[in-house]
């Protein structure tokens, strides 16, 4: 299957966990694919994908990514916005250098990073931002990631809204996917077996979700079939939030 | 306080645990009160008057109505607050059942609106307040029916928003989460023992406690009045912070 052959893409955070999968999902499907991280190339990153060693929340990183992507490829058809980071901490616990990490990233970065590619996007180019259930109700002590994610859904409608119709611009907006995020999150419960269990069961789906579970509804994004898909914020999490967070059998 | 003074009150399921706090409280900011159930009881206030009114019979909204033209020559508020439930899933409910619980949620709501809109024109001001739920948006388990007629009562309210705000009536709906209510023990009876389950229920809210009557009865009485007056087509969770939050994993 080459889907996407012929076309051109941009993914930030490519290093691991969801950005990787996207990174290898786009590739598989025929497209020429850069992506980038604020380290060195990893090893294992297959051989034809461009790496570039890129700080999406710094102003003249984003503009050397963009003059690197436009010498490969001329012009863009593919923007995944992945790049980000999470701070567990409340508004109170949070200092102005977790703002501006946060938000640097995961807010001035997504801006930063259209900023510069919307200009030398192709007709019917598709941008696909990495969005967040988080975004839309809150996980507790996530104070600035929840409002940095809220930030995207609202950029990712703005997008759509002034660049259409040449490019469409729709964000997916991830549940618990098992990245080594959600790992950390469990070995610090008190009783990590029982806390996966009590999780496991919120989720209709009957598991969490998986890197390329995100990736493969990205490919969709990014491939004509979703040439009428723009401005949606697309949720997939297995269901977890169209149930209520009361659920008296798991009392 | 008498927010309500010469305004004139109609409130389906009045008898209930919510209904019977707004007329009340509607009584008490010196409203006149029609509080309409299945069951008249002995009304508890000089300002309240009890009817015998079954939401599914058109008979007895054309009846009522005629009678209400007769005595105030006007309605400033109606309340649909009449409400049933049915705990089980789909393969689980007869279609007698299903359609019951449509009759009393949906058309019910229908056919008292239907007949008190020409009373409503003739207010300087009026207010027609429905009773949504928080299921209509995100679903208990085990509540397919009643979730589904809540989905509809969001629609129609805004739906008759649309309709009659041009003749100065406003729609509203108000979606509760847990509420105190006979209502509410039904809904845990299988759970277990309802003391038991009081404090897991609780830690469940970010505001740590479930809803009462009063609490709603405080939105529908600022929504009935005209304080309000700029406020239509809108659906008012009012739930404790419950749905504002992701699924509560024990971590």
């Amino acid at each position: 299957m080459a889907r996407l052959k012929g076309k051109t893409a941009v993914v930030t955070g490519g290093r691991q966990g969801i950005g990787r999968a996207i990174v290898e999902a786009l590739h598989a499907e025929g497209a020429a694919v850069m992506t980038c991280g604020r380290g060195a190339r990893p090893d294992e990153l297959g051989p034809s994908v461009q790496w570039v060693t890129a700080d999406v929340s710094a102003p003249s990183s984003v503009e050397a990514l963009k003059c690197a992507a436009v010498e490969a490829f001329g012009s863009l058809d593919i923007l995944v916005n992945n790049a980000g980071i999470q701070i567990e901490k409340t508004v109170v616990e949070s200092s102005d250098a977790d703002w501006d990490a946060v938000m640097g990233v995961n807010a001035k970065g997504v801006f930063l990073v259209c900023r510069a590619f919307v200009p030398v996007m192709q007709q019917s180019a598709s941008i696909i931002n990495i969005g967040s259930i988080s975004g839309m109700t809150a996980d507790p002590a996530m104070a600035l990631y929840n409002a940095s994610k809220a930030f995207v859904h609202g950029l990712t409608r703005s997008i759509a809204v002034d660049h259409g119709p040449d490019i469409r611009c729709n964000a997916i907006c991830p549940g618990w996917i098992m990245t080594d995020m959600a790992d950390a999150a469990f070995a610090q419960a008190q009783d990590p077996a029982a806390a996966r269990r009590d999780a496991l069961k919120r989720h209709p789906a009957g598991r969490f979700g998986t890197p390329d579970d995100v990736a493969r509804l990205a490919l969709w994004l990014a491939s004509d079939d979703a040439g009428f898909a723009s401005g949606q914020c697309y949720t997939l999490d297995g269901g977890l939030t169209a149930a209520s967070p009361l659920n008296p059998g798991l009392f | 306080m008498t927010r309500l003074s010469g305004k004139t009150a109609f409130v389906t399921g009045g008898a209930g645990g919510i209904g019977s706090a707004i007329c009340s409280r509607f009584a008490k900011e010196g409203a006149q009160v029609v509080a309409a159930d299945l069951t008249a009881e002995e009304a508890p206030s000089g300002n309240i008057s009890s009817l015998r009114y079954d939401v599914t019979n058109e008979e007895d909204a054309k009846m009522a109505f005629e009678t209400l033209l007769e005595r105030w020559g006007k309605l400033d508020i109606l309340v649909n607050a009449a409400g049933i439930e049915i705990e089980k899933t789909i393969e689980e409910t007869s279609l007698e059942e299903w359609n019951r619980i449509f009759a009393v949620n949906v058309t019910g709501m229908f056919l008292t609106s239907k007949y008190a809109l020409p009373l409503l024109r003739r207010s300087a001001g009026a207010s027609v307040i429905n009773f949504g739920s928080y299921d209509g948006f995100i679903a208990d388990p085990g509540l397919t029916a009643y979730c589904a007629t809540k989905g509809a009562v969001h629609a129609l309210t805004r739906a008759m928003a649309c309709d009659h705000g041009p003749e100065g009536i406003r729609v509203n709906a108000i979606c509760p989460g847990y509420v105190d209510t006979p209502m509410l023990q039904s809904f845990f009876r299988d759970a277990g023992d309802i003391d038991s389950l009081k404090q897991s229920v609780r830690d469940v809210h970010p505001i740590r406690r479930y809803g009462t009557p009063d609490d709603v009865a405080n939105l529908v009485n600022w929504l009935a009045s005209d304080e309000a007056r700029y406020a239509t087509g809108q659906l008012w969770v009012i739930d404790g912070g419950l749905s504002a939050q992701v699924q509560q994993m024990k971590l």
